[in-house]
């Protein structure tokens, strides 16, 4: 999971790119399938994707960022960073605003039959900034940098699905053996387990190729300016919370050309950065803004009519942790008793004043083949229903439930609501508890934890499994030797049955096949047992100018597509 | 007049040893940097790699050694996030700051101090009322509702440059440092205004002014030379202090303007958790602090001989 500076809730995987082609970018893009009937209407629709046309090259687009952790791959977490190395650099497979993979480096890929093998096949002759030439080899190179047990990266657990990484990272082994360099243009990668979406991991930055002349992870001259294979190279260094510049790399070929001839990063204070982002949008100085949450709806009023609008639900599910271990959530009609108790949309519309929209699957619409409008039947407002199915799971009026959230990130109000809801529909006393984030983490981690906990999921790799595998399977639970849960599975939902559907889906290599499998395992663990409780969509939003800027669309990782931008 | 200096450095030592321990127990109450907190999960194998090249597995007294073993040899050790210098950063921002500081004093002595001996010098006219009603407001205002109240109505005009300024958009210093320095001065002046206005109040009174109106003296040769001598004492000690307070970092002011000196490092480093920086910045403006007072303590030593005599 990646942090956000801004955000409350998580950032995902980076992505960016695609083919320019037309052609493949011409594709109906995500957005929530029209007409479920399950998907409450409140909240502020999605802006249609802009379709992507030839452009020309030139402009400078501008905008502000909060200070990154790293812009190097080797620890690059947060939305900030990983808009500037998904620049920088380009990996294997690059992933498309709608989900969709297309090629980067590696022209084509495969795996043996239960996705425990992978080959790529590379770009033969595709060049890093310095003019090396990218091969396998530059993979190999740049996924041991990360993963090595001194490169102080705080992200290389990216890479703990390929073997022999615990060896090497432990300092056990002089090499990854899991990734091959098969020959100058094919690199083959041997994974712990089965995962026939492999492919999308390496997506993330820290999965870069590396030149040889790559510097070492605690030299800031080198970090500070680093040699990509990217659309886009560093244009001197970066000045720490100053700015970061860009400028066209003209000899790039590991795709289309980018046509921006620079982009301008310039660095925000984090406490009122996203202000400031929009002061300076309509100040002319960014082409590109964040808002804060109370201006969402005033920024919507005035610039959606000009077509300087982008909204677009993302990767990201606020929850409720229920712990299905504990009394008295431990059976799912105690659950969807509380669910079914929570009017999401009176929270949507009333404290979220429309920014937010109620959640009715974990899987959120982002994907398209996996989403199922409506899986989460009991995240529709019913106090009726709520009250028949607490009688029945022995959640009586009086009956005492914990509900704890975490202090100063904008949780207080809707929580407040939540309990008056549950306090009003359902009779319960709910220990009502704000702690700070850490102490937040502890308690659900603690053996024994009860109740609701508030949390936020965003995927690291745009992939259904990567909501439903850390968030449910059993596998994610991690109890160590004193009982806590050190994985995401706060609620220590345990089922067989999901178990076996996640574990097959991991290894079923046809997409279709892969995401039934997917749906029916949210079926069983949203639908009849409600591990968690999804409460909201995430949901961003963005000043930009269409009219002065074609092809901007929002990424994964909620960035714009550089790579496809050009100047009217 | 030695005994006395080495007396006050005696003691500015003390201050500092007592503010270096203060420092590190603090910034250790601040918890464990490394740890998953908020959206951010550190792999514990990895956070306790980072901890051990910070020295955070040992125990906490040894920690304090090492700590101000440290700082003795002037090493203020690499931040924790991108493990630059700390040192380097600091030298980085510390002009910025310096300026700042330079350009509000000097803001502060030309409108406290005329607007002081205009007050004095015309007691209970209508300037006088306004002087006092004026740095009544602006004494009451705080500096963060100032700064906040001139980056709305007044970057981005006139001779002051917007906020945020985009990436590779230089701006001459002396603008650059206008709105932070005014909203500074403000408060300050105020101060300074109504400090002046009662020493000199009182000066006037004194038996050598009317000495010196006797011997047929000018206005003007008795407020501004017989008088201003004597009632600006109090002042440059205020000013003296407040000098030491500013080159500290102006933590709400530099924030607000997005001004890179010591008050703005140390409100990112505050927000990040990075410890290294905030104890290298609470030290330095410890350190500062003290300095000018100690300076300001043995000038008016040498101003007042009265001070030497215990």
């Amino acid at each position: 999971m990646r942090r956000s500076r801004t955000g409350f809730a998580v950032v995902a995987l980076g992505a960016a790119a695609a083919m320019v082609l037309t052609g493949c970018a011409q594709r109906s893009n995500q957005g929530a399938p029209e007409g479920g009937s399950a998907q409450p209407s409140v909240g502020y629709p999605e802006t249609p994707p802009v379709e992507v046309v030839p452009g020309k090259p030139g402009g400078v687009f501008r905008l502000g960022i909060t200070e990154p952790t790293a812009i190097d791959p080797y620890n690059v977490q947060e939305s900030e960073g990983t808009s500037v190395a998904n620049a920088l650099f380009t990996g294997l497979v690059q992933v498309e605003p709608d989900g969709t993979v297309v090629p980067g480096v590696a022209t084509d890929w495969s795996a043996n039959d239960d996705c425990s093998q992978w080959t790529f096949n590379l770009k033969p002759n595709t060049h890093f900034h310095n003019g090396e030439v990218v091969d396998a080899t530059s993979f190999k190179r740049g996924w041991e940098r990360v993963a090595a047990p001194n490169s102080g990266s705080e992200v290389s657990y990216h890479l703990d699905v390929i073997q022999g990484y615990e060896e090497f990272q432990a300092g056990q082994a002089p090499e990854m053996t899991g990734v091959q360099v098969a020959s100058a243009n094919q690199l083959v990668v041997n994974l712990v387990q089965p995962d026939c979406e492999f492919p999308l991991r390496t997506n993330h930055p820290a999965l870069s190729p590396a030149p040889a002349a790559v510097g070492p992870t605690s030299d800031p001259n080198y970090t500070d300016a680093p040699i990509g294979n990217g659309p886009f190279k560093m244009d001197g260094k970066w000045e720490h919370d100053k700015g970061i510049r860009l400028v066209r790399f003209e000899e790039y070929d590991a795709g289309p050309k980018a046509y921006l001839d620079a982009i301008e990063f310039t660095i925000l204070n984090p406490q009122n950065g996203v202000q400031l982002e929009t002061d300076g949008f309509k100040a002319g100085t960014f082409d590109w803004a964040r808002m804060p949450t109370p201006l969402i709806g005033p920024n919507r009023a005035e610039f959606e009519p000009q077509g300087k609008w982008l909204s677009k639900k993302t990767n990201g599910i606020n929850y409720f942790v229920a712990m299905n271990a504990e009394p008295p959530l431990n059976s799912p009609e105690a659950r969807k008793a509380v669910s079914m108790a929570i009017d999401r949309a009176a929270i949507a519309e009333g404290v979220f004043k429309g920014a937010q929209a109620p959640a009715d699957s974990i899987v959120p619409s982002l994907f398209p083949d996996a989403y199922q409008p409506g899986v989460c039947d009991a995240c529709v407002y019913d106090p009726v229903k709520a009250k028949e199915l607490a009688e029945k799971a022995g959640l009586t009026p009086g009956t005492e439930i914990n509900l704890s959230f975490n202090t100063g990130a904008g949780h207080e109000e809707w929580t407040a609501a939540v309990r008056q809801q549950l306090e009003q529909n359902l009779g319960l006393k709910v220990n009502y508890q704000g702690v700070p984030f850490t102490d937040h983490l502890n308690n659900m981690e603690a053996k024994g934890a009860s109740g609701l906990y508030r949390l936020a999921w965003g995927a690291d790799y745009p992939t259904p499994g990567n909501y439903l595998i850390p968030l449910m399977a059993t596998s994610s639970i991690k109890l160590d030797a004193e009982g806590k849960v050190t994985g995401n599975n706060y609620s220590r939902y345990s089922n067989p049955e999901f178990d076996a559907l996640v574990a097959r889906a991991s290894a079923t290599k046809d997409e279709a096949a892969r995401n039934e499998l997917w749906k029916e395992a949210e079926r069983i663990a949203i639908g009849r047992d409600l591990a968690v409780i999804p409460l909201f969509q995430r949901q961003q939003f963005r000043l930009v100018d269409h009219s002065k800027w074609g092809n901007v669309n929002m990424d994964f990782n909620e960035d714009p597509t550089f790579d496809q931008i050009f100047l009217k | 007049m030695g005994k006395f200096i080495l007396r006050r450095i005696g003691q500015a030592v003390l201050v500092v040893l007592a503010t270096t321990l203060l420092v590190f127990l603090g910034t250790f109450a601040l918890g464990d940097p490394f740890a998953s907190t908020g959206d951010r999960q550190v792999p514990p194998a990895i956070a306790e790699q980072n901890r051990a090249i910070f020295g955070l597995d040992k125990p906490l007294y040894q920690q304090y050694f090492t700590y101000l073993g440290n700082l003795a040899t002037g090493n203020l050790g690499v931040e924790y996030d991108q493990r630059r210098p700390v040192a380097d950063m600091l030298i980085d921002v510390l002009p910025n700051t310096v300026r700042l500081a330079l350009v509000a004093i000097l803001i502060d002595v030309i409108i406290g101090v005329i607007a002081g001996i205009i007050a004095a010098v015309k007691r209970y006219s209508f300037s006088d009322v306004l002087v006092t009603v004026v740095s009544t407001v602006a004494i009451g205002v705080p500096t963060f509702v100032l700064g906040v109240v001139f980056l709305a109505y007044l970057a981005g005009w006139g001779p002051f440059p917007a906020v945020p300024r985009p990436f590779g958009s230089e701006v001459p210093w002396y603008q650059e440092v206008l709105l932070p320095a005014f909203t500074l001065a403000i408060v300050d002046a105020a101060f300074v205004a109504r400090l002046m206005r009662g020493s000199m109040l009182e000066v006037l009174r004194a038996d050598y002014i009317r000495t010196a109106r006797a011997k047929g003296l000018s206005e003007r040769v008795v407020i501004g030379k017989h008088a201003l001598r004597n009632s600006i004492i109090p002042v440059v000690t205020y000013l003296g202090v407040s000098l030491g307070v500013l080159l500290g970092g102006a933590l709400i002011t530099e924030s607000i303007f997005q001004y890179n000196g010591v008050g703005y490092l140390l409100f990112r480093a505050i927000a990040g958790n990075n410890v290294p920086i905030i104890a290298a910045v609470v030290v330095f403006a410890v350190l500062a602090f003290v300095v000018l007072s100690l300076i300001v303590d043995i000038l008016y030593a040498f101003l007042d001989p009265r001070i030497r005599l215990d």
